[in-house]
């Protein structure tokens, strides 16, 4: 997880583009290497094959049992109120007169079914988190303008960090630093 | 693709410039929020909207004081301008999140560089519709009477009603609203804290980021909750604006009653909509220099959806004009020409000539690569559309079924003030929104850029 602070001893490598953090998250997949995670400027399609995670299903669930829940709650408020709470006879109508109170129920259900996807969402991202130990990597910055930053983690002082440097130049990183916090 | 530049404008411009890079749209768009200097137009402009902002408080506060009295309404005209404000804004607004939701669930890319625009602006354009009812409550403190609580009078809202769909409807919709516009600014706003120089722009702007790191499985959290957040907000955009329609439908005024009224309102709230973007980012581009960003496809395109819609408008009038004349009913037909002929006849003919006639210009590709006469065929429609509601609601009122009911209106100064200051509280909340937030949506953009990469690998 990338809120985990074990993952704060790696390195941590800047790409150009999302092709070339591709290629390099590919290569460090066909190693063998588990614990890595690409931050990014913008969601990019081909970078989500890389990191198999059940989250967006999960959410996308979370959001439809909301929505069917909001369905539910609307309709038996109005229910409860029309026929059990305080029936008033209007003109002879059945007191529980469904098709009248779809709308009103479709508005709860879409309501709890965007609020439970914007909760769901800072829930799996970790926000509301202001800081986080990953913003003090180098270069950080720029995850959230025009790079693609790979983080690793590993024992960043050993030799098989030498090994992982040259594979990360070899994809094309601009830089590679330590990250040892 | 290589023959699809900007230069070549209208249909055949490119979506964005083809010089555009991930840095380039950082910088060009982080820094008019955090590093330029606040421009003069901005002090005019932000200055103008604010006096109107002022305006709308007075007159909300002579409204709260005196009563609605102060307004034009009387019996048989129980409605004013009030109601015609509503459906005019609550509209536009429908318009805004329409571009945002239903284009995203398609994939059309130009959608990206105008959505924070429609969005921010369906935001303000939901506040200024749900002030309209409360000013017209009379009580207005009892505005709360709508909420079904458990109340001691034993009395609870009616939710057979319309209306109360409409309440829940509004209610719902400005909250949606407000998350939808808010989502997506929260990636943006990391772009902001990380670009920041100075340290109340990344305290404030880190808040607002609430800590974005961006990881792949964050985007991927990202698009899976948006994805169905559009996919919400597509059909109930829809479905505020139709139960609009229902509430005059419901009505058993002749001029109301009738069930074509949620397309027909539908389809004219889309199309103000879209006209107030186009007025909206046509001087913006141009303002911030965004020609690269919000480019003359985005124009074009929008131009196309305007004349689309307007025909789909068109083929309501003619409903509109076929449902009391095939009907023969002597009260709908009798209203019918008194809208159409009678004492508000002339806005009957200014709104066909505003939303039907001029508009039939954007055939001519022409005339949508002209932004002059493309601003102000939207300005028209914008009008238009008001002028429709006001032809609508008033008209229809002042000739019901007894002739001994028909009366006239006409709208006060305190009328017109709230008009024109609602129209100030939308502005000086957009210019807020222009000079403290991206224009337009950064990573979507980036996402823009990056499509386009793959593309010209490809080939």
């Amino acid at each position: 997880m990338s809120a985990s602070r074990a993952e704060l001893h790696g390195l941590i490598a800047a790409f150009r583009t999302a092709e070339q953090v591709a290629a390099a998250a590919r290569h460090l997949a066909s190693e063998g290497y588990r614990d890595w995670d690409i931050y990014g400027p913008a969601p990019i399609d081909e970078l989500d094959e890389l990191i198999p995670t059940r989250r967006g299903r999960l959410i996308t669930a979370v959001m439809v049992a909301a929505g069917i829940a909001g369905a539910c709650v609307g309709y038996f408020y109005q229910y409860w109120d029309a026929v059990l709470g305080y029936p008033i006879n209007v003109g002879g109508r059945p007191y529980n007169s469904w098709p009248g109170f779809v709308p009103s129920a479709w508005e709860i259900c879409a309501l709890f079914t965007v609020y439970a996807g914007f909760f769901a969402f800072c829930f799996a991202s970790g926000l509301a988190r202001l800081y986080h130990p990953i913003f003090a990597a180098p270069n950080f910055e720029r995850a959230s303008q025009d790079r693609f930053l790979i983080c690793i983690a590993t024992d960043p002082h050993g030799e098989a960090a030498e090994q992982l440097r040259a594979l990360l130049a070899r994809h094309g990183a601009e830089s590679t630093a330590e990250l040892d916090r | 693709m290589a023959s699809t530049t900007i230069e070549a404008g209208g249909a055949g411009a490119a979506v964005i410039g083809p010089e555009q890079s991930f840095s380039s749209v950082s910088a060009t768009l982080g820094d008019l929020v955090l590093r330029q200097q606040t421009p003069r137009w901005w002090y005019v402009g932000a200055g103008i909207s604010g006096a109107f902002l002022v305006l709308f408080l007075i007159a909300s506060i002579w409204t709260f004081a005196a009563g609605v009295g102060a307004w034009g309404i009387n019996i048989p005209v129980a409605w004013g301008l009030a109601l015609a404000n509503y459906t005019w804004w609550i509209g536009i607004a429908s318009g805004g999140t329409f571009i945002s939701s239903l284009f995203y669930i398609v994939g059309a890319d130009w959608r990206n560089g105008v959505n924070r625009t429609a969005e921010s602006l369906t935001l303000f354009a939901a506040a200024a519709a749900g002030m309209m009812p409360i000013l017209h409550l009379g009580r207005q403190g009892l505005f709360y009477w709508l909420f079904p609580y458990s109340t001691v009078m034993g009395v609870w809202p009616q939710f057979l009603s319309p209306l109360i769909w409409d309440f829940a409807a509004l209610l719902c919709y400005i909250l949606n609203s407000l998350v939808f516009w808010y989502i997506g600014l929260i990636p943006d706003c990391a772009t902001l804290r990380d670009r920041a120089t100075r340290r109340t722009q990344r305290v404030l702007y880190g808040i607002l980021a609430l800590g974005w790191r961006g990881s792949t499985r964050d985007w991927r959290s990202y698009k899976a909750a948006y994805l169905v957040m559009a996919g919400i907000m597509a059909p109930m955009v829809v479905s505020v604006h139709s139960i609009v329609g229902l509430d005059f439908a419901a009505g058993l005024i002749a001029g109301w009653h009738s069930t074509q009224w949620p397309p027909y309102f539908f389809i004219g709230a889309l199309y103000s909509g879209w006209a107030v973007v186009l007025c909206l980012i046509i001087p913006l581009r141009r303002l911030y220099h965004l020609e690269r960003i919000i480019t003359e496809r985005h124009l074009d395109v929008i131009g196309k959806l305007m004349l689309t819609t307007g025909l789909l408008l068109a083929y309501c009038y003619l409903m509109e004009v076929m449902d009391p004349l095939y009907s023969g009913d002597r009260a709908k037909v009798t209203e019918f020409y008194a809208s159409a002929f009678g004492h508000y006849g002339a806005t009957y003919w200014a709104r066909n000539t505003l939303n039907i006639f001029i508009p039939q210009l954007l055939w001519f590709p022409a005339v949508r690569r002209n932004k002059l006469a493309l601003g102000l065929i939207a300005l028209g429609i914008v009008t238009g559309m008001w002028i429709e509601r006001y032809n609508f609601v008033v008209s229809a009122l002042a000739q019901d079924y007894i002739p001994s009911k028909w009366g006239f209106y006409g709208a006060t100064f305190w009328d017109w003030a709230i008009l024109l200051g609602s129209a100030g509280l939308v502005m000086s909340g957009f210019f807020l929104f222009i000079r403290f937030l991206p224009v337009v949506s950064m990573f979507e953009i980036r996402e823009v850029i990056h499509r386009r990469s793959k593309t010209e690998g490809a080939s």
